[in-house]
């Protein structure tokens, strides 16, 4: 009896403060339908080196992601959304194609030859 | 309609499955840490004095439940069922594509390892219901004339699950730590040794091996003991989760493979955290190569810290003289695993549910051939979950919490079991601190991954 009414104030007292927390992002994003500004990422790759090397990136769903990429060679970005999404790159400076995630996550963007991973962006 | 096979290296550091959780946010974090500090405290001060749980509690099962479980037929089903997934397992794995739409790698990593918690919380010890390694086992000893059951020895009682622990952690080094950990050949390679493995177990020690070293039986059985079934003697009945959990066999080995399974659901959250990420991609690690040799070395850390700081939370208190201070880690074990499950529900929800839907998919297209044998090949995974993220959040904090005040109220039961009349509330303390510790770092992890 003790046993059940401690788990339930715990069950009570938590999702209470769940409720006082953040909203849900589907619900803003279901609501509006302003066009979101496109978040631009600037990536360099240097040898073996890219910068960023492992950051988080903030973004919204729907939000329209462009990198524009800096290299010595060319190269693959891969983005582990779901679907994934694949951007070949050559040396020089190129803007890859603006693309949109449409869950809430965490998504990393890989660098395909140096197998690291360039941002982790954190879709909300 | 055909998704692109993504190539070699691509998977480096990458499992299977796409997006991951979004951490859980602060106040929630916060929220689950008190409220589990709140709740130990009071079970101590308040909860019974005299112990609750042993082997009598429990009522008998329905009748009919009772037959039709201990039936021939029901077992042969069952086995069967495993048999067919067995023969499924390694026809994808010698004749499948290299690739990750190949289903092994979700039956691998996913359908074997997480699902089996939710159906053996469920439906009691499931693994050791269809273990296709103890059919094949009885079939050999059939063919030679001799009974399962016995081996060429006995099983030594001092070995008890270390075999279990061992084969548990060659799995999450697999998963966590290995390069190339969703390539066929390698996943391949796993599956045989584990299989050769068991086999020669079992003719060795009989049955009694996959019961005390089987990985996926041991972990099945060990969650399975947080479900309502339980047996006293052959009986089968049906018993509140945590008089089963109490009822837990105490084995040399069990507080290692309680270790691995925490160790390695931490570590494969903190593997994910941005100081991680960018340590190992850092210069230092890069310039002399160290990424592997870090990964282990994390895996490891992770792995023997709860061991350690179990072991020595359960043994600072005053003993009676009947007692050894070295039994007691293994007395208090159990009280670990609904933390466990709780961590485990709370860090793998979304990939069960989404990587899991996705393999059911693949499964279909076994050859990854535009094939469609079980009709669920243009079925679409639902995202529910991480769709609202808010929800996800609160269930993985109550998850947490849950587990952690399960975890509290049986160790509190032993204690009062085990511990003498005047050591019994402070003997309790460094062990709650410990626990305290456990779900902490739980949370943390949750909300810095």
């Amino acid at each position: 009896m003790r046993h059940a009414l401690v788990v339930l104030a715990l069950v009570v007292s938590v999702t209470g403060l769940a409720g006082c927390g953040d909203d849900d992002s589907s619900a803003a994003s279901g609501g509006s339908d302003k066009e979101l500004p496109t978040k631009t990422i600037d990536v360099t790759f240097e040898g073996d080196d890219v910068t960023p090397n492992g950051d988080r990136v903030e973004v919204e769903v729907g939000q329209p992601i462009e990198f524009v990429v800096k290299a010595d060679t060319e190269g693959e970005i891969h983005v582990h959304s779901d679907p994934e999404h694949e951007f070949e790159y050559g040396a020089g400076t190129t803007t890859l194609t603006p693309f949109t995630i449409d869950k809430p996550g965490i998504v990393e963007v890989e660098s395909h030859q140096l197998e690291k991973t360039i941002v982790q962006l954190e879709v909300k | 309609m055909d998704p692109v096979s993504p190539s070699w290296g691509e998977l480096f550091a990458h499992g299977i499955g796409g997006q991951k959780d979004l951490p859980i946010p602060l106040e929630l974090t916060i929220a689950g840490a008190v409220a589990a500090l709140t709740v130990s405290f009071t079970v101590l001060a308040i909860a019974w004095r005299t112990p609750r749980y042993d082997e009598t509690n429990g009522r008998p099962a329905p009748p009919r439940l009772v037959t039709l479980v201990g039936s021939r037929p029901w077992f042969y089903a069952l086995r069967t069922l495993g048999m067919l997934a067995f023969a499924y397992t390694a026809m994808v794995a010698v004749a499948g594509e290299d690739s990750l739409i190949n289903p092994l790698f979700g039956i691998f990593y996913v359908l074997l390892w997480v699902g089996f918690v939710p159906v053996s919380l469920l439906f009691g010890p499931a693994y050791k219901a269809i273990s296709p390694v103890r059919t094949i086992n009885a079939g050999f000893a059939r063919l030679t004339g001799s009974d399962p059951e016995r081996g060429v020895f006995e099983y030594p009682a001092w070995l008890g699950h270390w075999p279990a622990a061992i084969g548990l952690y060659a799995f999450v080094w697999m998963e966590l730590v290995y390069p190339f950990a969703t390539e066929l050949g390698p996943v391949r390679l796993w599956l045989a040794i584990y299989v050769a493995a068991m086999l020669v177990g079992g003719t060795l020690f009989g049955n009694r091996f996959y019961e005390m070293g089987d990985p996926f039986e041991v972990f099945s059985t060990l969650v399975a003991r947080m479900s309502i079934w339980g047996r006293r003697g052959d009986e089968l009945v049906i018993r509140s989760p945590l008089a089963n959990l109490a009822n837990t066999p105490v084995r040399p080995g069990l507080v290692a493979v309680v270790a691995v399974l925490f160790g390695s659901t931490a570590f494969d959250s903190f593997k994910d955290s941005i100081r991680w990420v960018k340590f190992i991609q850092g210069d230092y690690v890069q310039d002399h190569d160290l990424g592997l040799l870090f990964g282990n070395l994390g895996l490891l850390s992770f792995v023997l810290m709860v061991a350690v700081v179990f072991t020595v939370g359960t043994m600072l208190t005053g003993v009676g003289p009947e007692m050894r201070r070295r039994d007691l880690p293994g007395q208090f074990a159990h009280s670990i695993v609904p933390i466990v499950i709780g961590y485990v529900i709370a860090h793998y929800l979304t990939y069960l549910l989404e990587v899991g839907q996705q393999t059911i998919i693949y499964m279909s297209d076994p050859f990854s051939n535009g094939s469609n044998w079980f009709g669920t090949a243009n079925w679409t995974v639902s995202y529910y979950f991480s769709l609202h993220p808010s929800l996800l959040a609160v269930i993985k904090v109550l998850a947490v919490v849950t587990g952690h005040v399960v975890g509290v109220i049986a160790a509190h039961d032993r204690a009062i079991q085990l511990l003498p009349k005047k050591h019994q509330l402070t003997g309790q303390l460094p062990l709650l601190v410990v626990m305290i510790c456990f779900t902490a770092g739980g949370l943390y992890l949750l909300f810095a991954a």
